[in-house]
């Protein structure tokens, strides 16, 4: 604690380590089913649906640039791209039914790519020019790393994206246009199912014991909970740690995801708002007994603190971990994650009477 | 002998001091039947050694999450592994003469939370990831020189889990979970659309491949992970299911050494309870019998071996580790209890700490 908080210090000031805690509200218990209720009405349909529409943006886009093919094409779609990886950012930690059916999570993003299959196989289809890239039902029949966020990147910021601007780039036009036609396609059923009457939502609203999902509200509150909790594990691990200095390693930033683009931390930052969002607008926090009150500021807090390490690092991911503040920050942030990892996991979990977080919900 | 006598002056102070008068004295006066890695009250981790009645015997301290537990008679020892992707394991002397010892897994492994000694007590197996090629190993330690690694084979796989001694002493047999997984990169998980897992049989003396078996090629995203050794010498196995969650697919199945692997058939309710998720597998004292778990759906489902069919389901709220007990098993649960279970006379107990995945009878 001691060392998190000199780190805390150094990068955000003394303001945080002195610990200007959020302006304290009457305390009022909430019940488990009006916080499943605005977890799905507050955060995870609006969220759906802001996926939906970004990427329905973002094949227009890519239609557009192929249709006519220009520097100001390029420019919308690229972003428009950006506005559908921070999309994705907000609803990437809702890691059940949905999103992990037919692979969609993986499809979507395939991340990590630890041997740069996925980077192989889309320069590969584009030095082939191969034919069935371009068409949406072969894509999808094809790696789930040629498919997704990743893939299209590289299409729009990998070498050879200023092709783009000119006839030449067709082919990669033509590719990244499915690729965009495809996250469309899945962001699509994504909103269909947690739209649909009888589907997961309302199942995880009103869990009922013959359901193959949700059975009890426990199970249900233990689902919501391990969203934040694994979330918060996921982007520490996948898209902080991976690229940042380490013991005696040197930083590797094109181990970032979106480096390319420069959304790596745009994308940090979609999931870290969106999963406090997710407990403070569903109110999971407060629906514990009165002397676990203090758990909803100490997490918010450390939501804030998260955020304001966030905007402390505006620089491209390569230039930011070279910065000593800027590199202070992306530490500060890995330690404010863990801490809230264990907050969220063990604390809240417990004042809740869950068992998320040990042999129950995170396997081995 | 499994009487732990020195125990409390041996094992060092964090795990003296975690004794109280009356349980010093029942350190005296029992004899070690159970261990399990646990996760203490104040979020500290740890192993227990329990007694027949439950009671608390002694505890050890870990630097961090464990997962399962072997103890050797012959080596006179103990040893919890760290849950992956860990890189300790702590030896321990369960009578109690000698304190802890910590192992630290060779540069460029980590361990899976599993391991065997060899009947004779000598040698340590380990299951380990060779993790820059994702190859799945076996540690072989020199239980006779300071646990020092003498080298390694192959698990000709990805993702290590569980591994046994087959009862001719000389196989093992190894759960390759398929899937991949890098310490740069925590516990996720990275090849979920190509995995391939299988049940593989190693000859321990130098490595050699008995043989290979893998479900049916659609089934390719069903990990498999723990193991018990029915009476038979069939190997049951549990698995984990990785694909889409609105799919149920068969869980718990059995593979031999004659090349045979086969599911089988659980009830549509039953697999929908266990949520695509087995944690942990034991045979019965008998090995008439197999109890698998699911800590997710909270089931417990006690197999007949013989007949392939179940003979109970019980609930317990996060219940994973498992034993044989009596006629029965014993379960235990990641919110601290245990309970007997299929005829194990044993009154419910709750603990003050909560149970990891996996439950070690000393045999």
């Amino acid at each position: 604690m001691r060392a998190l908080l000199t780190i805390a210090t150094m990068v955000l000031g003394a303001g945080v380590a002195q610990g200007q805690m959020p302006e304290q509200t009457a305390w009022a218990p909430v019940t488990p089913k009006a916080v499943l209720a605005a977890a799905v009405a507050e955060v995870i349909r609006p969220n759906i649906l802001q996926l939906d529409e970004a990427s329905g943006g973002l094949d227009r886009a890519m239609e557009a640039l192929c249709a006519m093919p220009s520097a100001d094409s390029l420019a919308i779609a690229s972003d428009q791209f950006g506005q559908v990886v921070r999309a994705y950012g907000a609803i990437a930690f809702l890691r059940l039914g949905p999103l992990l059916e037919d692979n969609r999570a993986d499809r979507l993003l395939f991340w990590p790519d630890r041997r740069s299959i996925g980077l192989k196989q889309v320069q590969a289809i584009l030095a082939t020019e191969d034919a069935s890239a371009t068409e949406l039902a072969s894509l999808q029949g094809k790696s789930v790393a040629v498919q997704g966020l990743g893939a299209l990147e590289f299409v729009l910021f990998g070498t050879g994206a200023e092709a783009l601007s000119a006839e030449e780039g067709a082919f990669r036009c033509r590719y990244g246009q499915t690729i965009a036609a495809n996250i469309a396609a899945m962001a699509g059923e994504l909103t269909h199912d947690w739209y649909r009457p009888d589907g997961i939502a309302s199942h995880l609203q009103t869990p009922q014991p013959d359901y193959s999902d949700y059975r009890t509200e426990t199970e249900a509150l233990e689902a919501l909970v391990g969203l934040v909790s694994h979330g918060l594990e996921a982007l520490r691990d996948k898209h902080l740690l991976a690229f940042m200095a380490r013991d005696n390693a040197a930083a590797r930033p094109k181990l970032a995801v979106f480096w390319r683009s420069d959304l790596t931390m745009a994308y940090a930052r979609a999931n870290i708002k969106d999963m406090r969002k997710l407990v403070a607008a569903s109110g999971v926090a407060r629906a514990v007994s009165e002397k676990q009150q203090g758990l909803e500021n100490t997490i918010d807090f450390e939501f804030r603190n998260a955020i304001r390490a966030l905007d402390l690092i505006t620089l491209p991911v390569a230039a930011a971990v070279a910065d000593d503040k800027q590199a202070a920050a992306l530490s500060y942030l890995v330690l404010v994650t863990g801490s809230l990892q264990s907050i969220i996991g063990e604390q809240l979990s417990a004042a809740l009477g869950l068992s998320v977080g040990f042999s129950a919900l995170d396997g081995d | 002998m499994w009487q732990r006598r020195a125990f409390l002056q041996a094992a060092g102070a964090g795990f003296a001091a975690s004794l109280l008068p009356r349980q010093a004295l029942a350190l005296d006066a029992s004899e070690l039947v159970f261990a399990s890695a646990v996760q203490t009250a104040n979020g500290s981790y740890g192993a227990v050694l329990l007694g027949e009645a439950g009671e608390l015997i002694a505890s050890i301290a870990l630097p961090d999450r464990g997962h399962d537990v072997t103890i050797s008679r012959a080596a006179g020892r103990g040893v919890v592994f760290a849950r992956q992707p860990g890189t300790f394991a702590v030896v321990f002397d369960p009578a109690g003469n000698a304190a802890p010892v910590t192992l630290t897994s060779s540069a460029g492994r980590h361990f899976f939370g599993h391991g065997v000694f060899s009947p004779d007590g000598r040698l340590l197996y380990a299951t380990e990831s060779d993790f820059e090629a994702a190859r799945g190993v076996v540690g072989i330690y020199d239980a006779t020189d300071g646990y020092r690694r003498m080298g390694e084979f192959p698990t000709y796989g990805t993702g290590p889990h569980e591994m046994l001694l087959m009862p001719d002493g000389v196989s093992l047999v190894v759960a390759n979970g398929g899937i991949e997984t890098h310490p740069d990169y925590g516990r996720a998980e990275l090849n979920i659309e190509t995995m391939d897992p299988s049940v593989v049989f190693i000859d321990r003396r130098d490595g050699t491949l008995l043989g290979q078996l893998r479900l049916a090629a659609g089934l390719h995203q069903l990990s498999i992970r723990h193991m018990a050794i029915d009476a038979r010498s069939r190997v049951w196995f549990g698995c984990q299911y990785k694909g889409a969650p609105s799919e149920s697919p068969q869980l718990v199945g059995h593979a031999s050494m004659d090349g045979e692997i086969a599911l089988i058939e659980l009830p549509a309710e039953t697999l929908v309870d266990l949520r695509n998720y087995v944690g942990s597998v034991a045979a019965s004292t008998d090995g008439a019998t197999i109890a698998i778990s699911s800590p997710q759906g909270d089931l417990l489902v006690v197999i007949d071996a013989a007949a392939g069919r179940p003979r109970l389901v019980q609930t317990l709220r996060s219940g994973c580790g498992l034993a044989a007990d009596g006629d029965g098993f014993v379960a235990s649960s990641g919110l601290g209890e245990m309970i007997g279970l299929a005829g194990a006379k044993r009154t419910p107990q709750r603990y003050d700490f909560q149970f990891d995945n996996h439950l070690l009878r000393v045999g």
